[in-house]
């Protein structure tokens, strides 16, 4: 009975009626959608723990060929710029190699001398001004050599000052960045637990200082981090199920921008509504300083304790009153401006309250609804069961999802046409009528929206699986119609966000994520796989490479490198004999995150 | 643990040109974490004529770290504080390098003396006159420096009172002292000329 009801009164004007082919229609995208797979082209990567190192390959590598630099110098670069490619490709065309270089601290690899010729004979170092055999003593790729002890005993202080990043030369006023696999050796040596620390720190830089990369705000932490592909104002979805805005870390809140639901949140959460009303419409007691509200009468008030005030100035007097003065009492007089700041207070507090109110509602609806999530498999379950015609259910479960997108949509659609149309933000950017416009058009759509959802909701929430086959049949249409105008209007009302409402503003502080129909996009997990095409890029390499000698010593890492070819493009054969050749070359790259 | 071989060859090293450079570093006790560093005023400069102490504390990880220090003897300078003798000086912040040593560090601070920079000041008071009234900042530190850094000469008190003595009010005594930076026979000829 309610469903025909809902059905015949309501059909035609709230929502488009729809012919046999656009059922049809929507029944094939339905079909398509079923898996609820993240949006084609999911740009959102999970990095975990085991593919950190993977995540960075592309971003070095980028570097590495470009320059024609060894993996640490790469690094040493991103650091400085904070993974920003582009960036460093910017600078390199406006200031040149040099510039690019000196600003990241990269020693200036063809201005110093590199003396292969290991003289045997003993050296001062200046830091503990000790004469030791040049074994003992390491140069660094700025030029500067002092011993073993002094630079392990340099980079122990470092690395717990908690600057890995940036670990500078010694020598006074020398920016180098020192070299990786040389701190590494080193400080192993002495203590495996700080290379270990040090790696860390290197590796998760990615993260830190990368604005295309953050941490999942998950607790208890998943050790997730998320990176994102040309737009930081999306919402994703992490491995670990946390659904986030990336570029505030808060919960999803689109069609809400960052700023407004910071200060939307920070409203709720201090009631500063609530509070001005008290501050406006009560006084405190002078006894019990409860918040005394005048319902009437004179200026004599006496609060449920007994202690009788003025209402005026506040302060206590006795009980001996006419109506206008109290007996040995007298304060200032009336002001104008109080009532004016109340009627304001009032104003803004209604205002609030109904945009909070539908917030809440929907919020409530929602959180409600997630449960159905378990009673709809309950119903499909006792429907498959049944011996009938009908074998797909795939449009309950769609159309709960539907149901779910659409109404976080609108829940968070309040908030943003509370600053939207409020006088906080956008007073001054466009005229009261401009504004009113643009509030109708929204409120429109937003009502459109809202109406759906709910006829959806209705639906969905039948015990349909008690019905017989035409009736559920029935249902069925109208939750494949309903899902399907929903998805449109949400379509919609963000375009309308977007275009008409943020996007005709002066100051772009507002951004929103986009509506995807699909849902919050989930981020895919990271592939620590090499891919094809790189390995041709070494392949490639390899080929115009000059002939070389592998010319890592002793002072290596001890990672294979499979072949001596990676990173001398550009470098002539002399500076292959340094001490500190061949560590992390760009083949480490094929190894996976092992440190 | 502060490189105590190190320290000891620096000390060496320092004592040695002494004559040279007039900078010295000893220690306050047995101990060498704790040295006591003196530098000569800077010539041209209201430093001029005055030795400066100043304090030193190695850390544990001296060189790696840099080692503390702060003057000893009162001065007057923008970037020191007249009150604790507190240094503000980059290379003995995040500037310091493990190649740097006590010698240079005190090299540094001398340099500090004859170049202050009032746009990053550790004393605000000082550095307001420097900057706004630059002859009083010059006699004032020249007061200091014959008040505080010049332990041969006479203290400020005997001048008075040999002045007082001869005859000249005590208020006007020590205006004069002050103005001529505590230099007694300016001071003399200038109570003299009126």
């Amino acid at each position: 009975m309610e469903v025909e009801d809902c059905m015949s009164s309501g059909g035609e004007e709230d929502y488009y009626c729809s012919d046999r082919d656009s059922l049809d229609d929507a029944l094939e995208n339905e079909d398509s959608d079923s898996q609820w797979a993240p949006p084609k082209g999911s740009s959102s990567k999970v990095i975990t723990k085991e593919s950190l190192l993977a995540a960075q390959r592309e971003d070095l590598r980028r570097v590495m060929e470009l320059l024609s630099l060894r993996e640490h110098h790469a690094r040493t670069l991103l650091i400085h710029y904070r993974w920003d490619v582009e960036k460093i490709f910017a600078v390199l065309v406006e200031k040149g190699k040099d510039r690019l270089f000196k600003e990241a601290g990269l020693p200036m690899l063809h201005s110093h001398d590199l003396d292969p010729s290991v003289s045997t004979c003993t050296t001062m170092c200046d830091i503990c001004m000790e004469d030791l055999p040049s074994s003992e003593q390491t140069k660094m790729d700025c030029g500067h050599c002092f011993c073993n002890n002094c630079w392990t005993e340099h980079f122990i202080v470092k690395i717990n000052e908690g600057q890995s990043k940036r670990i500078r030369c010694m020598a006074h006023k020398c920016y180098a960045i020192c070299d990786e696999s040389i701190i590494r050796n080193l400080v192993g040596k002495r203590h495996p637990d700080l290379v270990e620390k040090f790696d860390r720190f290197l590796l998760e830089s990615y993260i830190e200082d990368n604005k295309m990369v953050k941490w999942c705000p998950s607790t208890p932490h998943c050790g997730n981090a998320i990176r994102v592909e040309e737009d930081e104002f999306c919402e994703v979805e992490c491995s670990c199920g946390n659904q986030f805005c990336f570029s505030c870390l808060c919960e999803a809140h689109s069609p809400c921008s960052c700023a407004m639901w910071a200060l939307w949140t920070k409203k709720c959460k201090d009631e500063s509504e609530t509070v001005n009303w008290i501050t406006v419409h009560t006084k405190p007691c002078p006894k019990c300083h409860k918040p005394v509200e005048k319902n009437g009468g004179c200026n004599l008030v006496s609060c449920i304790c007994g202690q009788a005030f003025c209402w005026l100035c506040g302060g206590a007097t006795g009980r001996d009153h006419t109506w206008s003065n109290i007996t040995g009492h007298s304060c200032g007089r009336y002001k104008e401006d109080r009532e004016k700041k109340s009627e304001r207070a009032k104003r803004d507090l209604y205002r609030y309250m109904h945009y909070h109110n539908r917030y809440k509602a929907h919020t409530d609806s929602f959180k409600q609804e997630s449960r159905l999530k378990e009673t709809i498999k309950e119903k499909v379950r006792i429907l498959e069961e049944k011996d009938s015609r009908l074998r797909d259910f795939s449009w309950v479960t769609n159309g709960l999802y539907r149901l779910f997108r659409s109404r976080r949509a609108l829940s968070y659609s309040y908030p943003f046409a509370f600053y939207m149309f409020g006088e906080e933000l956008f007073k001054d950017e466009m005229t009261k009528e401009d504004m009113e416009i643009k509030q109708h058009l929204f409120e429109d759509q937003q009502q459109q929206l809202e109406t759906n959802v709910e006829k959806l909701s209705k639906f969905i929430e039948e015990p349909f699986d008690q019905y017989p086959e035409d009736r559920i049949m029935e249902i069925r249409m109208q939750v494949i119609n309903l899902s399907v105008i929903t998805d449109t209007l949400c379509k919609k009302m963000y375009e309308c966000i977007e275009t008409d409402l943020l996007g005709s503003l002066q100051f772009g502080i507002h951004n929103i994520a986009p509506y995807y129909s699909k849902g919050i996009e989930k981020a895919t997990e990271l592939s620590i796989t090499f891919h094809a095409n790189s390995c041709n890029n070494d392949k490639r390499q390899k080929l115009h490479a000059p002939i070389t000698t592998n010319g890592g010593t002793s002072e290596e890492s001890d990672r294979p490198s499979g072949s001596g070819s990676s990173e001398e493009s550009g470098f002539s054969a002399q500076k292959r004999a340094r001490k500190d050749g061949h560590g992390r070359g760009m083949f480490d790259l094929n190894l996976p995150a092992d440190v | 643990m502060v490189d105590f071989s190190r320290v000891q060859k620096e000390l060496q090293e320092c004592n040695r040109d002494i004559n040279v450079s007039g900078i010295s570093v000893n220690p306050k006790s047995d101990n060498l974490t704790n040295l006591i560093g003196t530098i000569p005023g800077p010539i041209g400069t209201p430093y001029e004529g005055g030795t400066f102490k100043i304090d030193i504390n190695l850390p544990d990880g001296y060189p790696f770290e840099p080692p503390k220090m702060k003057f000893a003897t009162k001065v007057w300078h923008p970037n020191i504080s007249s009150q604790s003798g507190a240094i503000c000086l980059d290379i003995l912040k995040d500037q310091w390098s493990p190649a740097l040593t006590l010698k240079t560090a005190l090299l540094s601070i001398q340099a500090l003396l004859s170049a202050p920079e009032p746009d990053d000041p550790q004393d605000a008071v000082v550095a307001q006159q420097y900057l706004k009234d630059y002859q009083t900042f010059a006699s004032t530190a020249r007061y200091w420096t014959e008040s505080f850094a010049k332990t041969s000469s006479l203290g400020v008190e005997e001048k008075v009172q040999k002045l007082v003595e001869m005859g000249f009010p005590e208020g006007l005594v020590r205006s004069t002292l002050e103005v001529v930076g505590g230099d007694e026979n300016m001071a003399l000829e200038k109570l003299c000329s009126g």
